[in-house]
């Protein structure tokens, strides 16, 4: 194995192959404050690419209530369990992670820590996971406690990872990271079905297709990626909780990429389950009113302060405005700026895509109309 | 001394009798001897197997690249071949007391390969799939294409019968009377199938030719010269590979063949496999 920087662990650690950057890293910030989930992503994706023979299970994208929900069942209680302590060092500047990563911990004769799900893993997608207990029948009445008050969604695709599993797992290299912007693929010409990949991704987002005998996974809509527009699943979000675009490492940062500024100036948003050692590029702005405990397992050691930030975007227009570009244009902004009540983004050449106010403007119509002679009720 | 004696006899007694059976002698060969034959059989239960000797194949965990077999599984391969008219048979037969036919998550299923050198030489390539410069040949074989070939239609239902499908695009009512836009409507949902890769179902023929230069190198043969039958019965599968017999092969030069088994049961897919080495292959 070769030794590679993971910044999100704040140390080098072993990988598969020798560490190669893209020239430019595709990535994403999903707000789960804002999900409700709908599902309009799930099916603008599914619609999409997974109407196929053999796809029937497959969700590319998929949003599960989190404590209880899982897609498949279990995807990260299992390999949390399997990869024991998950510790971090956070007396310096940076915290470090002292366990071990899915590399690191592969057992014999394994290329990386790994498990595959069964079939009927797949088959109850949000089934009951939004239960809060057993059946009620009419006339009666809660008596247990239901003292954990609170649950979340949580969306998910590919993450497209620097350090993918599931490209180390394959063992004919029938896995490659596009050059030009990191996007994951699998060669649909070259695989051979034998499953490494969905044993390998701990986020198991590699999914085994019975009828063309190969896996297939998200493709980050690369056809749409390529002409500067946002895949299905963040365009169709009613939510307007994603923002797809470029990331560059901690030390190259630009101010004026939205992706480098909440993820690595405002620390606003965090990886996924960092402590598995892939380095994934969906960051996910954390639910505040989750106790971090939880939160902490699952986004890493600065969920405490991502919080505390994101509470602070009411008196920083900045982050505020920034937020406020989320789902405003089908575009990939890759720059962004503020001024005064003014956000705008703008692509790589400086054209303005898309310019929010700060504060939608707020209307109070009189109650009576006195052209048609009606009174209406306002509502919001 | 008495006392060995009479083990020994009890043991080749025991020999004897393990040894019968339907009433012919099992001749087993420390290789493999392809006999002359009058004709050429995909079917294993043709009686004209009954001729030839039988080589049994003891298989190893594949344990030299990652990710490896650690448990071995299937213990051997019985194994006897044929030639007739520039084509060589295999029948490979081996215990297996679960048909792994249908494929899905964490479902792999059965199959079985026989290796050859692509050329007879005096140093044989790597067994493990060959070696840079000196490539093997690979007729592969998989219990769901055979149950494709043996007419299990191409669906999802065709594997569970209750599985309920909303709605196939390229079924919608418009493309009902126009076969060509269905076709490319149903290919822009299989991308491996768009692609030509030949796993995609569904399968015309249970059989694939490879070749390899070394381990993750397996690419499809130019053309495909592998054919035969599978069959399944309550102590495990005998298949029968029919390809053309090696450049060069005859009584006075002899090649190499291995033989590689994988168990749907305990998850045996690609690298995780129980193979043989090279084993002398002699033309009687």
């Amino acid at each position: 194995m070769a030794r590679v920087n993971n910044w999100q662990l704040g140390r080098e650690m072993s990988y598969w192959y020798p560490e190669a950057r893209p020239q430019k890293q595709f990535a994403a910030v999903f707000d789960t404050n804002k999900c409700i989930a709908c599902q309009t992503c799930t099916l603008a994706c599914k619609t999409t690419w997974t109407s196929g023979k053999g796809q029937e299970y497959m969700l590319w994208n998929n949003v599960e209530t989190k404590p209880y929900g899982f897609y498949p069942l279990a995807w990260d209680l299992n390999l949390l369990d399997m990869l024991g302590g998950q510790n971090w060092d956070e007396s310096g500047e940076l915290p470090v992670y002292t366990g071990s990563t899915i590399f690191e911990s592969a057992p014999a004769g394994e290329r990386v820590l790994g498990w595959r799900p069964a079939e009927e893993d797949y088959a109850y997608a949000n089934v009951g996971e939004d239960d809060c207990a057993g059946q009620v029948d009419g006339g009666t009445s809660l008596e247990n406690s239901h003292d954990m008050a609170w649950f979340y969604y949580m969306a998910r695709i590919c993450n497209h990872c620097t350090y993918p599993a599931c490209l180390a797992s394959c063992p004919r290299g029938s896995i490659y990271k596009r050059p030009e912007d990191g996007i994951v693929l699998v060669d649909q010409g070259r695989c051979r079905g034998y499953q490494e990949c969905v044993r390998g991704c701990p986020y198991k987002k590699v999914f085994y297709n019975a009828m063309t005998g190969t896996s297939e996974k998200c493709i980050a809509c690369f056809p749409k990626m390529e002409l500067g527009i946002q895949p299905q699943c963040f365009v169709n979000c009613i939510g307007k909780i994603r923002m797809a675009g470029y990331l560059n490492t901690p030390e190259n940062a630009r101010e004026d990429n939205p992706l480098d500024y909440l993820i690595h100036i405002k620390k606003v948003a965090l990886p996924l389950f960092p402590q598995f050692g892939l380095e994934p590029n969906v960051y996910y702005i954390p639910p505040v009113h989750v106790p971090t405990s939880f939160t902490g397992q699952m986004f890493g050691p600065g969920v405490a302060k991502a919080i505390e930030t994101y509470r602070s975007a009411a008196t920083d227009a900045d982050l505020a405005g920034l937020l406020g570009l989320f789902g405003s244009s089908e575009r990939v902004m890759t720059r962004w700026r503020r001024i005064g009540e003014t956000i705008t983004g703008l692509d790589d050449d400086g054209n303005v895509l898309v310019s929010v106010p700060l504060r939608e403007p707020v209307h109070i119509r009189p109650a009576f109309d006195p052209v048609q002679q009606v009174t209406r009720m306002n509502c919001t | 001394m008495k006392h060995q004696v009479l083990i020994k006899m009890l043991t080749a007694a025991i020999a004897l009798v393990l040894s019968a059976n339907c009433g012919h002698t099992v001749v087993t060969t420390p290789e493999v001897h392809a006999i002359a034959a009058d004709r050429i059989t995909l079917d294993p239960d043709d009686a004209i197997w009954e001729n030839a000797p039988t080589h049994i194949a003891k298989l190893i965990p594949q344990d030299l690249v990652e990710p490896r077999q650690m448990e071995p599984t299937t213990a051997e391969v019985r194994v006897k071949a044929i030639m007739k008219d520039g084509q060589i048979a295999f029948r490979m037969e081996w215990s297996d007391d679960s048909q792994n036919d249908a494929p899905g998550p964490r479902k792999p299923v059965d199959a079985a390969a026989v290796q050859l050198p692509a050329v007879i030489q005096a140093n044989a390539p790597a067994p493990q799939m060959g070696e840079q410069g000196m490539t093997v040949e690979i007729a592969y074989w998989r219990a769901d294409w055979q149950a494709s070939v043996n007419g299990r239609p191409d669906g999802i239902q065709a594997l569970h019968p209750n599985a309920s499908v909303d709605h196939h695009p390229y079924e919608a009512k418009p493309l009902e009377n126009n076969e060509e836009a269905r076709r490319r409507a149903e290919l822009r949902y299989a991308p491996a199938k768009a692609l030509g890769n030949v796993r995609s179902g569904p399968r015309e023929a249970a059989f694939e030719d490879l070749i390899a230069e070394g381990p993750g190198t397996l690419t499809p043969a130019p053309a495909r010269h592998t054919s035969g039958i599978g069959k399944w019965s309550d102590t495990g599968w005998v298949v029968v590979f029919v390809r053309p017999i090696p450049n060069g092969f005859s009584a006075t030069r002899p090649t190499q063949v291995a033989f590689a088994v994988w168990e749907g049961t305990h998850g045996e897919a690609g690298s995780r496999k129980m193979r043989t080495g090279w084993i002398n292959l002699l033309a009687k």
